[in-house]
């Protein structure tokens, strides 16, 4: 009989015999405990029939260990299975028979193709995303130690005093838009800028630069069951989160890495035309409603109104 | 001599846990729901006028940030007309919001739209409240009350 072509390491042959010696060990030590317990013969001396039965049961103590022998040569012939598993212990999880109630292995290949794919798109999109430099602050990163100038100011880190003071007179420059900071987490700074009746909106600051925008509605709750601040929620409203996303793309877009107050400034100018959310009309179109949603863009060098579906 | 006054208790299934009071051109009590059986006990006070109850009853509609109630009005077994309520939720500033709720409504009722309510004259730059909305319905069912028979769309 030839070798199995999936594993050539198993000798199928000595695998065959090697069943048949296992059977054959097990009858035999059926017979030592049949020959235990079906105990003496009827013989006519008691030390005949003692002989009778140590006789007997020694024989099949005998068959018992020329068996055992038998199998463990054969056991060494059989050989092991072939190494060359490519999956390894995963492999193994394969095998197992009862799919519907333990789909292990089904989950983890699914899991791993997932997973492979993932990495390749994040391949690509950091690719894209390089081509854009995105950093706002005014540190180089890369620059090694030695060659980075020893007292270069950064404004990734700046006194808290200074971010209160610029904040405050942000705070006095429009009387209709009142800006509370608070620092509940760290030292980075959390804004909560009341805009008329119209909405309120949570800045979190990484020093001077601002970081993240959530715009809710006036009548909404803005902090969390323990009375903090509440920097996850999304609006309920439509209209506010599409002006949380316009939020978030003019923070990305008023840049200025060594001048961060003004930037705050410009980005606190460009959120006050909200003050109007409701009463202006798009200026393209002319209408108040596109989807159910009032003109939300404000354009970012003249501050008009404009559907988003308008701009542009 | 003093005339007396009519006081309208009202029911909102917007607002399930509240009941409210009000007068033609007074105030406008927000109580808790147990408030009817409270007039029941102040019946030495109060007498029953001798109108039927009314109700408006529909389907609720949810349209991007709009809510939109359209109901029939019925007084007692007969059917007086059509309610339609429609509400800009995200804004609270009534006069803020009347263009964009009129381009709103022209979108669907066409000529129908209504003029803008009374109460949104009176209060100019505070918050729109619960207790206005039941202003504008108990005006409704007002109108509705004192028109014949035949039924005629009635829209706030």
């Amino acid at each position: 009989m030839a070798d199995g072509v999936l594993s050539p390491g198993v000798n199928l042959e000595a695998f065959s015999h090697a069943i048949a010696a296992i059977q054959a060990l097990r009858s035999s030590v059926t017979r030592v405990f049949d020959c235990l317990k079906d105990g003496m013969r009827n013989k006519e001396t008691l030390e005949g029939r003692e002989k009778g039965f140590v006789a007997a049961f020694q024989e099949s103590l005998h068959s018992v260990s020329r068996d055992l022998g038998e199998l463990e040569r054969l056991s060494n012939l059989v050989g092991k299975p072939s190494e060359n598993h490519p999956l390894h212990n995963s492999g193994l999880l394969s095998l197992d028979p009862v799919q519907d109630k333990t789909p292990l292995y089904s989950q983890l290949l699914q899991a791993y193709k997932w997973s492979n794919k993932l990495q390749y798109h994040a391949g690509l999109a950091s690719g894209l995303l390089n081509q854009q430099s995105l950093k706002r602050s005014a540190n180089q990163m890369g620059v090694s130690a030695k060659r980075r100038p020893k007292a270069q100011p950064t404004t990734l880190v700046l006194p808290a005093q200074y971010v209160d003071d610029v904040i405050n007179r942000i705070d006095r420059m429009f009387p209709e838009m009142s800006i509370q900071l608070s620092r509940p987490n760290g030292t980075s700074a959390m804004l909560l800028v009341t805009l008329g009746k119209v909405l309120k909106v949570i800045v979190v600051m990484r020093s001077l630069f601002i970081d993240r925008t959530i715009v809710k509605g006036y009548n909404e709750n803005v902090y969390t069951e323990d009375g903090k601040l509440d920097i996850w929620s999304k609006s309920n409203y439509q209209v506010f989160q599409k002006v949380t996303d316009h939020a978030t793309t003019a923070l990305l877009h008023y840049q200025l890495p060594q001048m961060p107050d003004v930037v705050v400034r410009s980005f606190m100018t460009w959120l006050r035309s909200y003050i109007k959310l409701f009463q202006a009309p798009c200026q393209r179109c002319g209408k108040f409603l596109q989807d159910g949603l009032p003109p939300t863009w404000r354009d970012f060098r003249t501050l008009e109104a404009f559907h988003d579906t308008c701009r542009q | 001599g003093q005339t007396g006054k009519l006081m309208y208790v009202m029911h909102n299934s917007e607002y399930p846990l509240s009941c409210f009071a009000l007068f033609e051109n007074g105030p406008c009590l927000i109580a808790d729901a147990n408030f009817d059986i409270l007039m029941v006990k102040l019946k030495g006070f109060f007498q029953n006028a001798k109108a039927n109850k009314i109700e408006s009853r529909g389907t609720r509609y949810q349209y991007c940030d709009f809510l939109v109630k359209v109901g029939t009005v019925t007084m007692g077994p007969s059917a007086r007309g059509i309610s339609v309520e429609v509400e800009y939720c995200p804004c609270v500033i009534a006069n803020d919001c009347w263009n964009l709720l009129m381009e709103f409504m022209q979108s669907f009722m066409g000529n129908h739209a209504p003029g803008i309510p009374s109460v949104f004259g009176t209060k100019h730059d505070s918050i729109y409240s619960p207790a206005d909305t039941m202003v504008q319905y108990m005006e409704l069912f007002n109108k509705i009350r004192k028109q014949q028979q035949v039924p005629v769309a009635g829209i706030r």
